[in-house]
């Protein structure tokens, strides 16, 4: 079921900026320094996806996973336009659809189609189950009265309801129920292309586990192809061919589902792996692997955007550290950046964190640091240790897009990490292209074979 | 090795008096936390789990009501009925005990300061006007006789425990400033201020991201080793239980149908709910294929069904299921009598040797789970 080579669905650079300008008071803010009116005009742009590119193939499901306000249900709503996307495009079945509008874009809907994740406050509580199916129906012309009828009752029955259920009012449908009744309205004007956004998570895990199954038997029936959006590892893992990992509206990595979840090469994919409770008391767990929260999409950090949390942000080539000395100077660095400490007595510091402080440069900024610390400059400290270290990273300077050679599978890799500078095939991090203007996403077994070649000169 | 339990649950019954009948939300539970342990309470909603846990602090308000059983907490009772014998010819009824505690002294002596109670929603359980500082600090002043400044003092000094940075800081913000596992490490800070022996958490973590869950877990399981508190961890996620708890009650339809140790749960399975639960699960650590779902819908416990509740939709089900209504008992292991606490495994299932009710002998059963897949409608949907 793992689909063809031909995509579907492309999505190039697609970037997706909000402003609070709107509004009688968006983009005000309160003028500290005494102005008359204290206020000035500074609308503030929210990041919320920023030049994400994949493909999606024919009759695959594309699993897309992140934690909450990573920008996964907007780069959805993007993709089918239902808001207009800042920068890029998307092509369905070639055709650039960001460039349609009005009644060619109306047509073109016909063939996608979205599942929300709230049963409930996405079916119309005042409308009967049968006329709910057969609204879309209505609205693209299909069929007359009586037809939409027939095929509204067998649609009713393909998604495992009872066909008599036809005259039922939503409410008398349990959660799981209800999500069938979603599907079948869905699949009612035939589409091609579902984009299903957290379609189970509110429902019980045996709920949940029927109606996977029935989503998966529909679409080796009716050749369907999934964009599944989770934010649940384990459901991502059961239904997707290939998976996506969203941080921060940026795809940090993707590749064939086996990939991804036994050979993940982004330390994100890393920690969110790891953080999952496994339902196996044996398993041994490692949780709470990562640190502070997720920065703010408004101001987001140049680079890599996960570097300010990443337990492995490369150490800058300027300073010449051993690899431990390197870990220990960045948890010093996080520990006061993020104020996790109390003391701020540099003997007790450097006790806690050092085995020995770095000598040469590297050395000197920590002393420097240390000399802040014992005056309780804290933030001149945090400044001095953040601009000398973390911000001469490559992780900071560099936006990272690398292919890299797959273990499992013949899929291309895609993976957002500098750690993979060496061995990796450098991508145009905007369009996710080669620089020979190869396109790695969907290029299947050709493109690892010839990434191997590349990664050799 | 047969100590007091901490707390001691039995035969809990809580209803729901509603237009539509009664709802037995909990019926007739029973369970023991001892000290220190981390007891899982899990199942799927409209199991009865949050109820149960509210009811052990006497939480429930109307048209909900405690009607019967027995609530022990370090020689306290909780909640306690015993039956009167009326007039002649009447039936006899239920009257609180006279050691039950008022709910004065409930409000005094247990909750907060005894049992602390952590809820899923933090934004909801903290007052949004309010400063964190001033509400963790009323909160002390309040239980702990102490003065406004020296409850100052231990509130910033229990923010920098559950790992807050510059607490002094946050002490002034007010929770929208917070992340969301922020504030829960906020309320965690408050069940932990009396230092007291039990705190039921209700699906504390079922609104973090998973890697928010994991620092949670984490600091949980190191605040409990510190000052040896006892849990009782209200949660649908069997993978949550598997990490942290040391024993489990697993809940169907008001009621606890099987009783065991982690390990045991997971691994020796007695109960067909508890085995399918496991089956529909989707793994993170390895590909499955066909899901096995538990068939058909969760009845409502307005009507339960007859026999064991279970009986309409597991796939082991035979006549007798129908007929015998199982109570929680000893499954013998054969190589061992209960773990190393001498705790026991217990499951409600009549197949079961303990259960002498003839199952062996006994038909089969049709039912969603054996005979075709048939989607029922829910309660109202029927009527």
């Amino acid at each position: 079921m793992s689909g063809t080579d031909e995509p579907l669905l492309r999505v190039e650079g697609l970037t997706k900026h909000f402003s609070n300008d709107e509004g009688l008071f968006g983009g005000f803010k309160r003028n500290p320094d005494g102005m008359v009116p204290p206020v000035v005009h500074e609308p503030e742009l929210v990041r919320a996806v920023e030049d994400v590119s994949f493909d999606i193939r024919k009759g695959e499901t594309l699993g897309l996973v992140g934690e909450s306000g990573c920008g996964k249900s907007t780069l959805a709503r993007n993709i089918l336009q239902l808001i207009k996307p800042t920068d890029g495009t998307v092509y369905f079945k070639g055709e650039d659809i960001t460039a349609m509008g009005g009644e060619s874009l109306r047509k073109k809907r016909r063939e996608m189609q979205l599942i929300f994740q709230d049963p409930q406050s996405s079916l119309d509580p005042r409308m009967k189950v049968g006329q709910i199916v057969e609204e879309p129906m209505e609205a693209h012309g299909m069929l007359d009265d009586e037809g939409r009828e027939v095929r509204a009752k067998e649609l009713l029955a393909k998604v495992g309801l009872d066909p008599q259920h036809y005259n039922r009012y939503p409410h008398a449908f349990s959660g799981g129920q209800r999500q069938r009744v979603n599907l079948a309205r869905a699949l009612s004007v035939n589409p091609d292309f579902i984009v299903c956004d957290e379609p189970v998570s509110a429902l019980d895990v045996s709920i949940q586990a029927q109606v996977l199954n029935t989503m998966k038997e529909l679409q080796e029936e009716f050749d369907l192809t999934y964009l599944f959006i989770a934010h649940d590892l384990s459901v991502i893992r059961h239904i997707s061919d290939r998976v996506a990992v969203m941080y921060l509206g940026q795809l940090v990595e993707l590749a064939d589902k086996e990939e991804l979840y036994e050979n993940p090469q982004h330390p994100y994919t890393r920690a969110l792996l790891d953080s999952i409770p496994v339902p196996d008391p044996r398993s041994s767990g490692v949780r709470g692997v990562l640190e502070g929260d997720v920065p703010s999409p408004i101001d987001p950090p140049s680079g890599c955007r996960f570097r300010t949390r990443c337990p492995e942000l490369i150490a800058p080539e300027e300073y010449d550290l051993s690899a431990t000395e390197w870990e220990e100077t960045r948890a010093f660095m996080r520990a006061i950046d993020r104020r996790t400490v109390e003391t701020n007595d540099p003997e007790e510091l450097r006790r806690r964190f050092f085995g020995q402080v770095p000598s040469g440069e590297a050395g000197t900024v920590v002393e420097t640091a240390l000399d802040h610390l014992e005056r309780e400059e804290w933030e001149e400290a945090a400044d001095l240790l953040v601009a000398e270290f973390a911000e001469k990273s490559i992780c900071a300077r560099e936006v990272p897009a690398y292919e890299i050679t797959p273990e499992y599978g013949s899929d291309t890799h895609y993976a957002a990490c500098h750690l993979h500078r060496d061995e990796g095939i450098r991508l145009d991090p905007k369009t996710g292209e080669r620089a020979d203007g190869v396109r790695t996403a969907d290029s299947g077994t050709e493109a690892s074979e010839s990434a191997s070649a590349v990664s050799d000169d | 090795m047969s100590e007091e339990p901490l707390l001691k649950v039995e035969n809990l019954k809580t209803q729901f008096f509603t237009e539509d009948g009664t709802v037995r939300a909990v019926d007739g539970i029973s369970f023991e936390v001892y000290e220190g342990e981390l007891v899982g309470l899990v199942g799927e909603s409209g199991a009865g789990k949050s109820v149960a846990a509210l009811s052990v602090m006497r939480l429930i308000d109307s048209p909900g009501v405690i009607v019967d059983g027995e609530v022990t907490f370090k020689g306290k009772t909780l909640v306690g009925y015993e039956e009167t014998t009326g007039e002649p010819g009447e039936p006899p009824e239920l009257v609180e005990r006279e050691e039950m505690l008022t709910e004065e002294e409930m409000r005094t002596q247990i909750r907060g300061r005894e049992i602390a109670i952590i809820f899923q929603d933090p934004m909801e359980s903290l007052n949004p006007v309010f400063t964190v500082g001033s509400q963790l600090r009323e909160f002390i002043e309040l239980n702990r006789d102490l003065s406004g400044t020296e409850a100052r003092a231990e509130a910033v000094q229990m923010l920098r425990e559950v790992g807050i940075p510059e607490p002094e800081k946050r002490y002034e913000q007010y929770p929208h400033q917070f992340s969301g596992g922020m504030r829960q490490r906020v309320l965690i800070a408050m069940a932990l201020a009396c230092e007291p022996s039990l705190i039921i958490a209700d699906e504390p973590t079922t609104a973090l991201d998973v890697t928010v869950e994991g620092q949670i877990l984490d600091l949980v399981e190191e605040l409990q080793r510190k000052y040896d508190t006892a849990f009782v961890w209200v949660t649908h996620d069997m993978g949550v239980v598997a990490e942290i708890c040391d024993r489990v009650n697993v809940m169907y339809l008001g009621e606890v149908i099987e009783q065991a140790n982690v390990e045991e749960l997971f691994y020796d399975t007695k109960h067909p709910y508890t085995e399918a639960l496991l089956a529909s699960m989707p793994r993170p650590d390895r590909t499955t294929g066909e899901l096995n779902p538990i068939r058909g819908v969760m009845p409502e416990a307005i009507n339960p069904p007859s026999g064991c509740r279970f009986h309409s939709r597991c796939p082991d089900a035979r006549e007798v299921c129908r007929r015998v209504h199982p109570d929680l008992r000893a499954i013998e292991n054969g190589d061992h009598d209960g773990d190393e606490n001498g705790r026991v495994h217990r499951a409600a299932c009549v197949k079961h040797d303990a259960f002498d009710v003839g199952y062996p002998e006994s038909e089969p059963l049709e039912n969603e789970a054996t005979g075709g897949f048939e989607v029922g409608l829910t309660q109202e949907g029927s009527r």
